[in-house]
């Protein structure tokens, strides 16, 4: 009962049991830590780990089995290329890995392996904390997340459940943002190009769209209203969050194996 | 004390915050368990204010301030909040996508039980009695985005059946909806209605679908006063004239038999639905001869002008390159001068049709020439001199400060330098009555002023071609009514117009030609008269007009069966 209508990325797997804050509380700590973190092995670790967690702990379609595998990886590929040229060579050490390494050449100017690396390592912090994200985000809907802050973090249930209502909108505001475009190509208001025109487009396309959201806000507020929302100090949850013996197991187990891990890298490298 | 009101105004009044008079204005009304009442009246009474005061959203959610006194089940709502009044009274409101706020059926029906802090067992139990009611318990894991729009209805209503209010009030509820859901709405609301476990208060304008299952009828005047409360028949039938005159709009088949009786036939009692009107006229011995059909047909004429419209193996993607087809392998031919209905349910492929036509979507496949031009290739400029296209919400195509300003951009896309351009304004904020609002931000407007500013806009740069995506959605029968004369008018002036819409009585009345789409394939197109006699119209999933369904299946007056538009009764005053 307690899944039903409720559908997430993961078909299942021991993941899809825990509390949304149990797979919140583990990565999110190695998350913050990754993003001070320099050079491409503590990352690239990481990353590792955080897919090999996503493999073994949820049970994912091929599609996002590609993603984990291949997508991922490819993006960091081809960021670490865009972060790259934009690396000043001077401040890099002269005789640094890969510096004598050129990658591609235009003039005068010179693409070298030692400031791929540094664009690399850039793009895969970026990617090892995607697939930590994707630990709680392919396992995780977003009703058990609102219960789980409901219930244990004892958030108030009037912003979480709203939150949640809100989240509806979006696909709706997606489509009607599409044929406000269309409308405005007809209107042949869309031509130009330049910053001051793009700024004007979009606040062109602001003002039909904050309308239309402001007035949809307010019906279903309305909607809420009727149907006795916020009338009591709590409401009955028909589906309990529980925190069990498994979720702190999860947590101390993912830092104790972060920790472990990126002591191994930095001893490692040094 | 069985009973006892359920509820009970007095002497109410509502002035919306910045409204200087009040509407609804001095309402009297007791509603006891059991009763099934139509709330009517012409737009801008009130009638829908009225609702939200049933349930205290007037005045605890609304801004607006409320005189006089309204007892929901003993409790004044002046004094108790609209969560507690929730489990008194239940409400649906107009639009479907606007009361879903949970990912699935069953979350969405718990949703106002679990507010209301009832045991779990007890969630489940009326989320169970509610989803079977207006049968969707199989759909229970379902998201409701994946309904229909009459299915999202069914859906608030059984969300609302679930507080286990006793009366239950809905607000326009089938105004969003295709002819399908509105059956399907309908269809529920006649199985509470004879349950009699409810009282249902009903705020509706298509009283074609209504007027058989409610037993009485409140009708407001204008100025939001009461004018008219008693059994529907009585008042309906009794108060008719009265009523018409007061610009409430009546049953197709009431007026119709009105304007029978002025032109001598005896029809008594006045009828309240089609079937009733088909058998008083078998009933009657003799019929006038209806207006010569050929006349009535053929003007506004079946126009033999070149093609304006020439499309050729149309197929149509949603959502880019690899969305799915909508629309299949149309082939189409519009002559100039022709008022082409485009007909069909949700999801036919009316719109995306439509906006192929007129450029806005580029084809997958086909070849379409539009007021000599390739609509898919054409500039801007080109485009808008040759096609107006009227979106089917009229604030997604403003795109200036002002009223003026949306006709001036229009010019000025034209290369129209700017001296020039307050001269052609001008006469054209005239046409369409919106002179005295020239000033005003076009969101500002009311419904009606946007929708003629919309179809000014698309008309100023002299397109020949006017082409708009369900014009009359969502709107009350008299600014449809309002609209449709002016395209009409842009019609008989020479303007070719292709419209989408759901409403099969003003496609009777107006259009000279009916094209019906379904499954994205079009399936049928010709003259109206004779697409309403054929078998298209059921083959579409969509239900004939009310006059059409009533001269249908006459056995007596073979001559009266094609009878489906006005012009085609006796005319007014007139003899037999």
């Amino acid at each position: 009962m307690s899944a039903l209508g409720e559908t997430t990325v993961a078909h299942g797997g021991p993941l899809r049991s825990l509390n949304a804050l149990a797979k919140l509380a583990g990565p999110v700590p190695v998350m913050i830590a990754l993003v001070f973190t320099r050079g491409v092995p503590l990352p690239l670790a990481f990353a590792v780990f955080a897919a090999l967690v996503l493999l073994l702990g949820a049970r994912l379609g091929v599609r996002w089995i590609l993603v984990v595998v291949l997508g991922v990886p490819a993006l960091a590929a081809v960021l670490g290329v865009s972060f790259g040229i934009w690396v000043d060579p001077a401040t890099l050490p002269a005789d640094g890995p890969g510096s004598q390494l050129v990658l591609a050449r235009l003039g005068d100017w010179r693409f070298t392996g030692a400031m791929y690396l540094v664009g690399l390592a850039t793009a895969l912090r970026i990617a090892a904390i995607i697939l930590l994200a994707f630990v709680s985000g392919l396992t995780t809907t977003g009703a058990e997340l609102v219960r789980a802050l409901v219930q244990q973090l004892r958030v108030p249930y009037r912003l979480g459940y709203t939150a949640l209502a809100a989240m509806r909108f979006v696909p709706r505001f997606g489509h009607e943002l599409e044929v406000i475009r269309a409308a405005r190509r007809v209107r042949g208001v869309d031509g130009r190009r330049g910053p001051i025109a793009w700024l004007r487009g979009t606040i062109g396309l602001a003002v039909p769209l904050l309308a239309s959201a402001i007035r949809h806000a307010e019906r279903v507020a309305l909607a809420m209203d009727a149907r006795a929302f916020g009338a009591h100090d709590s409401r009955t949850e028909r589906t309990i969050s529980r925190w069990r013996g498994r979720d702190t197991v999860f947590v101390l187990g993912f830092w104790l194996a972060s920790a472990l891990l990126w002591w191994a890298v930095e001893t490692a490298v040094a | 004390m069985p009973d006892a009101p359920l509820l009970q105004l007095e002497g109410v009044r509502i002035r919306h915050e910045g409204a200087e008079r009040a509407t609804p204005d001095g309402v009297d009304l007791v509603v006891h368990p059991g009763e099934v009442v139509l709330l009517l009246g012409p737009s801008g009474c009130g009638k829908s204010t009225l609702a939200l005061a049933l349930n205290g959203l007037v005045p605890h959610a609304v801004p607006a301030e409320l005189d006089g006194r309204v007892v929901v089940g003993g409790l004044d709502t002046r004094e108790h909040r609209v969560g507690e009044l929730s489990e008194r009274v239940a409400m649906v409101f107009q639009d479907p996508d606007a009361q879903v706020v949970t990912s699935s059926l069953l979350d969405e029906v718990c949703f106002g039980p679990e507010n209301l802090l009832l045991p779990v067992d007890e969630v489940l139990e009326r989320a169970e009695r509610a989803l079977k009611l207006v049968g969707l318990w199989e759909r229970r894991a379902d998201d409701p985005a994946r309904l229909s729009g009459g299915g999202r209805q069914r859906l608030a209503i059984a969300a609302a059946l679930a507080m286990g209010s006793p009366v239950l009030v809905l607000d326009e509820p089938t105004a969003n909806l295709d002819p399908a859901g509105i059956d399907e709405v309908y269809a529920v609301l006649r199985e509470l209605a004879s349950d009699r476990d409810h009282a249902i208060v009903l705020v509706e304008h298509n009283l074609d679908a209504a007027a058989d299952l409610v037993d009485r009828v409140v009708v407001l005047d204008a100025d939001g006063r009461l004018v008219a409360d008693g059994p529907t028949r009585e008042v309906l039938t009794g108060r008719a004239e009265e009523l018409a005159a007061l610009g409430v709009w009546l049953p197709v088949s009431t007026l119709a038999a009105l304007r029978l009786r002025e032109a001598g036939v005896a029809i008594d009692p006045l009828p309240i639905t089609p079937a009733e009107l088909g058998a008083a006229l078998d009933a009657a011995p003799a019929l006038p001869a209806p207006r010569d059909p050929a006349a009535a047909t053929a003007s506004p004429g079946i126009p033999i002008g070149p093609p304006v419209v020439s499309a050729r193996g149309v197929s149509v993607r949603r959502g880019g390159k690899r969305g799915p087809l909508v629309v299949h392998e149309v082939d189409l031919e519009v002559p100039a001068g022709d008022f082409l209905a485009v007909v069909g349910v949700n999801g036919a492929g009316k719109s995306s049709l439509l906006q192929a036509l007129a450029g806005v979507l580029v084809p997958a496949a086909g070849r379409i020439e539009a007021a000599g031009i390739d609509p898919a290739t054409a500039d801007a400029a080109t485009r808008s001199r040759s096609i107006g296209y009227v979106f089917q919400n009229p604030e997604h195509q403003f795109v200036a400060g002002t009223v003026a300003g949306e006709l001036e951009q229009a010019l000025a896309l034209q290369g129209v330098p700017e001296a020039g351009r307050a001269t052609a304004v001008r006469p054209m904020l005239e046409r369409f009555g919106l002179a005295e609002a020239a000033a005003r931000h076009p969101f500002l407007l009311s419904g009606g002023q946007k929708r003629r500013l919309s179809v000014g806009t698309a008309l100023i740069a002299g397109a020949p071609l006017l082409v708009l995506d369900e014009p009359t959605f969502g709107q009350d029968r008299e600014r449809a009514g309002e609209l449709v004369a002016l395209l009409r008018e842009l019609n008989d002036a020479g303007t070719t117009v292709i419209a989408a819409t759901h409403d099969l009585q003003l496609v009777a009345d107006h259009a000279s030609r009916i094209a019906v789409m379904a499954e994205g394939r079009l399936i049928g197109i010709g003259p109206t008269a004779e697409v309403l006699a054929g078998p298209l119209i059921e083959q579409a999933g969509l239900r004939h007009p009310p006059l059409a369904r009533a001269t249908r299946g006459l056995a007596n007056h073979p001559e009266w069966r094609a009878v489906t538009r006005w012009a085609q009764l006796p005319a007014p005053g007139g003899a037999a």
